[in-house]
This record gives C-alpha cells, structure tokens and sequence, in this order.
C-alpha cells in the first residue's frame, strides 16, 4: 500500500496542519479494505476519494460531502475517503518534496483510487479542481487518461453547466446524487471484477444511468464568426476622460466570439438529453446522522439538518430555485428524530435546519418545537438562517437563541417594488416594514440587506431605491421606539450589494450581464446616497462577478482557457487576494474569446451550451418567465398555483402532494 | 424589554455547586496538530457525547465550565497535562475516565482523573514548572551546556512587538539522555513560561546548534508542577 507520510517538520511548517491529517470522530475507517491493500497494494473493493476543491475548512462545512460520503460507505465494496485542496504553502512544499495530494482516511495517493470524485459548488474552484488532479498524479484530460487512471467524476449545482470543465472529466452526474453514485459505484465494482481494461467500456457502461453525461461522448460546433449584433443593444460602457468627463461607448462587437451551433453525439449509443436524477422519497434516503466532527475549528462549525429540497418562491435570478425543483419536504418526525440523533452522536450544540427559504418548511412548528423540547437543558441551539421574519420567527429566534440577540437578515435583492416584482421576489416594502417594526419593538437593532446590482432592467430609480429603503428603515427604527418609550440605541443597518450574475436555466439565462462602468457607477452613487452614521453599505468586488458569468454560462472553448490560467499558477479563485482578473482577461483574448462573449445578450433561438441537460424546468417556462418579468408581472408560488413549469415530470413532491 | 428579563434572571440566579473532575491527559498523533482553542472543543464534544452532566457558565453565552492547566502549542505532544471538568452532579471518576475516553478521537486519552471538592484557586494558577522531553538530531552533547551561562537573551513577541528577554532564570534543569534526547525542566504558568521553541531558538543561537535539526524535533510535554521551585511537586 502507498501511504504517503508528510513528516513532523514539515507539518510543522505549515500554517493550519490540522488540515492534512485526519483523525476525527466519525471518519470512516475500513479495517478489512486496508488490511487488504497492506498485504496485497490493491483490494476487491470500489475506492473512492471524495474531493472538495478547497480547503479543508471550507469542505468539512459542505453537506453533500457529509452526505454521500456516508452512503458511498454505507456499501460494503466501497470505501470512501476524503481529500482537499492544500493551501499555497503545502502545495509549494509538496511540489518540492514530489509529495502526491493523498486521503486523510489511509494517506493514499489519489492515483491509487478506482474513482475520484469532486463535488462542484461554485464555478470559482474550478482551477482548484485541476490543481488536485495535477498534484494527485492524474492527467488532466479524459482523453489522456490510461487504463489504470481513476475514473474522475462530478457532480454538484454548477455541473449543470459543466462544458467549461467537460475535457477534465470522465463522467457528470446530473442531480442529487445518493442514487446515482451507488450506480456508478456498481459499475465501477463490475468493471474491477472483471479483470477488463478498457476505458472505453466502462464509459459506455456508465452512460447508460440515467443522469449521468459522459462529455468526451459529444463535440460541440461553433458558427465561424458572430452573427448576432443584434443581441447586445443595451451595453454600453462608461469610461471617465483623463479631464473628468465622461463618454459612453457601445461594446465593442468585435469581440465577441463565434457562437456554439450545437452539440454532435459521436457516440450513438449516448442520449442525446441528459436528465437530472432526483429522490423522490427524502424521508427513506440515507441522511448522515453520525456525520464526520472536524478536530479543527471550520467555518461552519455545527451540525445539519436538511428540511426540504428545492424551493416553492421561483425568483426569476435565482438558480437554485429553479434546478433543485420540485419541492420535496422531509416530514417532521423524521427530522425530529434525525436531528436528536446527530445532537447526540456529535456533541455540537448548535444544529443548522439547512434548506432555502425554511419558513416555507410546512412542518417547522412541529419541528422547532420538538428539537427545542428535546435540547431543554442541554445547552444546545438551532439556527436557522433562511427565516421569513414574522411573529412566530422572532418568538422562535427569542427561543433558540442562547446568546444575544444576533442581526436579523432581510433579502430583498431590489430596491423597488418595480424591480421586485420584475424578479418575482415576492417580498413588498410593507412586508419588509411591518417585519421590522415587530423586530424592533421586540429590542433587535442590528439589520442587515442584502441587494443586486445589474438585475434586467435596473435603472438608477431602482439603485436610489436601494437608499431609500435603507434610510426609511433608520426612520422606522427611531419611531418605534419612541412610540414605545423604549431607550434608542444605536441602529446598526447594514446595506450590502452584489452584482447580478446570469445563471443557466432561470428566466434570466439569456440575459446580458452590466460592464464593470456600470457596476462601478452604481455602487458609486449608492456610496454617495448612504452617508447616515446609522448606516453601513459594504460592497463585493465587480471583477470576481464578471469572471463568475464567464463560467457559468461557458462553452467547451474555456477548457483551454482554464488549464492555460492553472497552468499560469491561478487557483484558488474564490479567495479575493488570489483571484487575477487581469491575468484571466489576458489569457482569455489570447483564445479569440472574452468577457464580452460570455455577457452578451443571448437570443432566445440560439443554441445555449447547456441545453442537452434537462432539470425538469422547461424552456417554454423560462421563456414565458422571462417575457412577465418585463411586464413586471408576479407568478404564484407554487403552492398558490402550479405554474407548469414541468418539474411535474418528475412525478413527486409539492407538484403532486396538491393534486 | 427582554434583555432587562434576561440580566435579571442572570443575577438572580443562584450560586451553582461544581463537582470537579480533575484529569489528566495524554495527546499524540494527528490531535496534536490542532490548536489550544480546537482542543477544547474536542473535549467539550467528546463529554457531550458521553452524555455527562457537565456545568455550563451562566450569562448570555454559556459555555462548558472547563479549565486548562496550560495550553499546548501546535505540535507539541503531552503525556501529563491537566483539565478540570466542572460537573452539576457528583461523578464517579472511573466512569468519567471511561466515558469520555470512548468518545475523544485517537491520540487524546485521560490516563486518570480524580473528583475535587469545589476549590478557590484555578487549575491554571497552580502551574508553576514543566518537563518536556525534546527529541532532535545530535541535541544530547550539545543543550545541556547552555546551563553555563548566567544570561541568555532572545527576543519574544509581546503584543506585536519584539522585545529582548532574559530567559536564563527561567531554565532550571537541562539533562541528556542520549545523543538525540533531553529532557528539560523550565518555569511554566501564567506568571513566567518559557515555551520549548523559545528554548530551541536560544540553544541555536548560543550553542550553534543547527536550525535544520531543530526545527525537525519531537517536542513532547512530559509533567506539570505546582509549588515554588526548587519545591515542586506534580500537580497530580
């Protein structure tokens, strides 16, 4: 067996070597697999390595992790284990030392493995991603890959679109994943059993299950020069003169790049649509109720409990709401019972209830109500941080709470009711008002809000309404307390914007996404619009988001792109003082492409690199959503109304539960 | 308003009897590799795991009442270190050693731990001295003469600055046990502790010793004392 050792010096030479060595409670160790590989170097067994593509405080905080780790090793024939992406100094250590990236569970080199798998959560780790393989002795490239190379996979919400990334794997699972690993796993177990060596097969073999897209099996085509000027009437970009003037200019067309035409099977026995796998059944599904407790503190450092899947609100920018539908809610027993267990089993004293927008959980007063019962005494907590703020929220936070009182959180993402309505975000200033009075009546002063700047359609009214909501709430702070006779303090009102990134398949795939001039001109006036002691406007950086639009609505060309920018040394991505915009732009134009390319407008009738996925959501949908948002008209939740999205297909959960 | 409920409830609240277990404990492997702060997490787990009825602290953020006797740097390994336990109920120590060794990861055990009658003077105000025994390339024939000197001045970082201190006064016994082990006795505590590293760096910088071989040593802390020096005795 190679077991990789990292000595005593050199862990002591690293900041945080917590991260490489393993050990905690709850991790999985399989005596009768190692034993195997000591006396033998291989084992009859699936070995599996998990890959987070960042650090091991940042993985050890992801659920998905925690979870398929769990039923990957809940089958015998596998073993599971896990690995992370070293910080920059272990990463120079190991590349001087010819250290190979290895698991925590054994101290195996990732070569060693019969799968590595990564799980994708957002599109900024994607170097990352090819500094694991690279450091774990594996080719790059699918098509590069031997016979005795571990098949990689992926999964993950951003492996929708996973053409930017399709030449470095093997095989992409599309959905939720407990499932469908197991069937990979199987595929994997007879293909070792076997004794047969061939990548090929075994390719073919798992593009049978269903969700699961093998990239290598197709090859997209490009139009040879850009044909559609006409999709990018609106940009225009705002340059300030050396004498302080400034001009406007149209985006430069020039720089857009070809078009993708389509996507040819060259394999005829794949589908030609790949759709997304889900769990029908969440209450029977495998939930870590021993999950792994981390030595080292993390940055989410409690236990989880996941409420319901998928989201009944449909914001028209969110793409959660749209790719993790239908809704499937777990009942409250279950949780109840699952979440007294993972109290006990990991001695955390704060339990997470973990799903988007948690007031809509139909179950949460059975839920709260009994986990609180069941903690009584035992010094240990919820939190829930996606809460409509109502009555029966603040009573609940005044329960679960047992320090003081923390900031209460509101997202209403636009400024005014126009643009609110033209996103679909069901939320009005009344509710946000009567919200607060009832928040600030009961002693909370500390709010924080969140916006987007760059929604479609946005205009400078809608940014000054950001302002404006911000100082009215100040005001309404100051008048409920005097009208309750209650000492003021001081409002800590925090305002903080993010720029608005089209995602794939929501209503807003197709749109344009604002220049940097513009982002900058926004947060600019909003500056200048804040000015309260009492208020706090924090800002994120433009140039991550612009990158972020490049990846998320990518084609399979920034494959090279991306292994010339890791190759240049740009990982970590996702981390302010690593990310080089400048350097990407660079490598970017040298590939005929550019961010202009990517933050277009896209027609509605041309071909989107991601358009032989299905998430169940149907295009007519999206595009109906998208014609109401500019008519600023709302659609019902899903619970008021079934919009037909056709998430339906799937034949469960709220779609069904109503019928 | 609730907050005034709360503060009153906080110093209405009567005094609470504390059952003290006092343990000490053995860390090794990769627990020695986390930080003072982590390891009392993971003991604070690892009893709220074995289900013990341990006492929190009372006021807006309750936290387990759980003293260290001294904390330990990243890497150092221990064989006799000291936590006190505050209980809300009489425990038999047996069975808090075994329950709460089941529960702590691989590398951090309690070797015993003994009930104390609720005592004024903190854990942490007992220590006074420390063994360590340091394991390093060549570091026998070299260390122990460093007692030969009447100062020895190195530099220390003390609220972001450097400052120059004389730790010779803090060194009282350096001993070879072969070529590449010593052991060594120095002041510990809150009021003097010299850190094995800092002694390292001094025996680098008097000595001529190799950094290289330093920084490639097995720190391990062996006892903890209580008691004026040269009258010390463990504090278990």
């Amino acid at each position: 067996m190679n077991k990789v050792n990292i000595s005593h010096k050199d862990l002591m030479s690293v900041e945080s070597p917590g991260r490489y060595v393993g050990g905690e409670p709850n991790q999985c160790i399989k005596e009768y697999v190692i034993n195997q590989l000591e006396q033998n170097g291989t084992c009859k067994e699936v070995r599996t390595a998990f890959c987070f593509p960042d650090i091991y405080e940042i993985g050890m905080s992801n659920l998905a992790m925690q979870i398929l780790y769990n039923v990957i090793n809940s089958e015998e024939y596998n073993y599971c284990e896990r690995a992370f992406t070293p910080w920059h100094d272990m990463i120079k250590l190991m590349r001087e030392k010819n250290i190979p990236l290895f698991t925590l569970e054994t101290g195996s080199p990732l070569s060693d493995f019969d799968i590595v798998a990564f799980t994708l959560g957002y599109e900024m780790c994607y170097t990352n991603v090819l500094l694991m393989m690279d450091l774990g002795n594996i080719p790059l490239k699918s098509t590069d890959r031997k016979e005795n190379d571990p098949v990689v996979i992926c999964g993950g919400p951003v492996a929708y679109n996973i053409e930017p990334m399709c030449d470095f794997f093997d095989a992409v699972l599309m959905g939720e994943g407990e499932e469908m690993i197991l069937e990979v796993t199987q595929a994997v177990k007879r293909y070792k059993d076997s004794g047969k060596r061939n990548r090929h097969e075994l390719l073919l073999e798992l593009s049978k299950i269903s969700g699961v897209y093998i990239p290598s099996f197709y090859k997209a085509e490009f139009e040879d020069n850009y044909s559609g000027k006409e999709y990018f009437v609106d940009a225009v970009r705002i340059v300030k003169n050396e004498d302080g003037t400034v001009s406007e200019y149209p985006v430069e067309f020039s720089k857009i790049a070809p078009r993708q035409t389509g996507l040819i099977k060259t394999e005829a026995s794949a589908p030609d649509i790949i759709t997304k796998r889900i769990i029908s059944d969440l209450d029977n599904a495998l939930y870590p109720e021993n999950p792994i407790v981390p030595n080292m503190g993390i940055v989410h450092d409690r236990a989880y409990l996941e409420v319901f899947r998928g989201c009944i609100r449909g914001c028209r920018f969110c793409q959660a709401g749209f790719i993790y539908r239908p809704v499937r809610e777990k009942s409250a027993e279950t949780l109840c019972r699952q979440g007294i267990a993972i109290e006990h089993n990991t001695g955390y004293d704060e339990l997470g209830i973990l799903s988007l927008s948690s007031s809509d959980y139909t179950g949460l007063k059975e839920l709260t109500d009994g986990l609180l019962d069941a903690f009584e005494g035992r010094h240990s907590s919820l939190s829930l941080p996606s809460l409509r703020i109502d009555n029966f929220a603040l009573d609940l936070m005044e329960k679960v709470s047992s320090t003081r009182k923390t900031g209460l959180t509101f997202a209403p993402e636009a400024g005014t009711q126009r643009l609110r309505d033209v996103i679909n975000k069901g939320i009005t200033e009344e509710d946000i008002m009567s919200s607060l009075k009832l928040a600030f009546s009961g002693g909370w002063g500390t709010v924080k809000l969140y916006f987007m700047l760059g929604l479609p359609t946005e205009t400078m009214e809608d940014v000054e309404g950001i302002a404006d909501l911000a100082k009215k709430i100040e005001k309404l702070y100051f008048d409920t307390v005097h009208e309750l006779g209650i000492k003021a303090r001081k409002p800590e009102i925090t305002v903080s914007t993010s720029m608005y990134i089209p995602k794939p398949f929501t209503p807003f795939q197709w749109e344009r996404q604002n220049c940097k001039e513009e982002f900058l001109k926004k947060q600019a006036f909003l500056k200048s619009r804040l000015k309260s002691k009492n208020i706090k406007y924090s800002w994120h950086d433009v140039e991550s988001s612009l990158w972020e639009v490049v990846l998320a609505r990518g084609d399979r060309r920034l494959n090279q792109v991306l292994l010339e920018g890791y190759k240049a040394g740009l990982v970590f991505d996702a981390w302010d003082d690593s990310f080089n915009f400048a350097k990407w732009t660079e490598i970017l134009l040298k590939n005929g492409l550019s961010w202009e390319t990517y933050a277009r407008e896209y027609s509605t009738d041309e071909v989107l690199p991601w358009q032989h996925i299905n998430v169940g959501v149907r295009k007519d949908f999206l595009i109906s959503e998208k014609n109401k948002a500019y008519s600023e008209t709302v659609t019902p939740n899903c619970r008021e109304k079934c919009s037909a999205c056709g998430a339906n297909c799937f034949k469960v959960g709220e779609c069904y539960a109503s019928r | 308003m609730l907050q005034d409920e709360r503060a009153r409830l906080m110093t209405t609240q009567k005094h609470q009897q504390q059952y003290i277990q006092r343990a000490v404990f053995e860390r090794k492997g990769a627990t020695s590799y986390i930080g003072h702060l982590d390891l009392m997490r993971v003991f604070e787990r690892a009893i709220r795991r074995a289900e013990l009825p341990i006492l929190y602290t009372q006021g807006y953020n309750p936290r387990p009442i759980m003293v260290f006797a001294l904390p330990l740097g990243v890497g150092v390994n221990t064989e006799g270190d000291y936590v006190d336990v505050a209980m809300s109920v009489p425990i038999n120590s047996e069975e808090f050693v075994e329950k709460v060794n089941y529960m702590l990861p691989a590398g951090v055990k309690i070797l015993k731990a003994i009930s104390l009658p609720e005592q004024k003077d903190s854990l942490m105000s007992l220590v006074t001295a420390a063994d360590y025994r340091i394991n390093a390339k060549s570091i026998g024939d070299v260390a122990p003469d460093i007692l030969k000197f009447d100062s020895i001045m190195t530099t220390k970082k003390s609220k972001g600055k450097e400052i120059s201190v004389d730790i010779r006064n803090l060194i009282y016994d350096v001993r070879r046990i072969n070529e590449d082990e010593i052991t060594l006795k120095v002041a510990a505590g809150s009021s003097n502790n010299l850190r094995p590293d800092v002694f390292l760096r001094a025996v680098c910088e008097k000595m001529c010793y190799s950094v290289e071989n330093s920084s490639n040593s097995d720190i391990c802390r062996t006892a903890l004392y209580k008691g004026e020096y040269p009258k010390i005795e463990l504090i278990m």
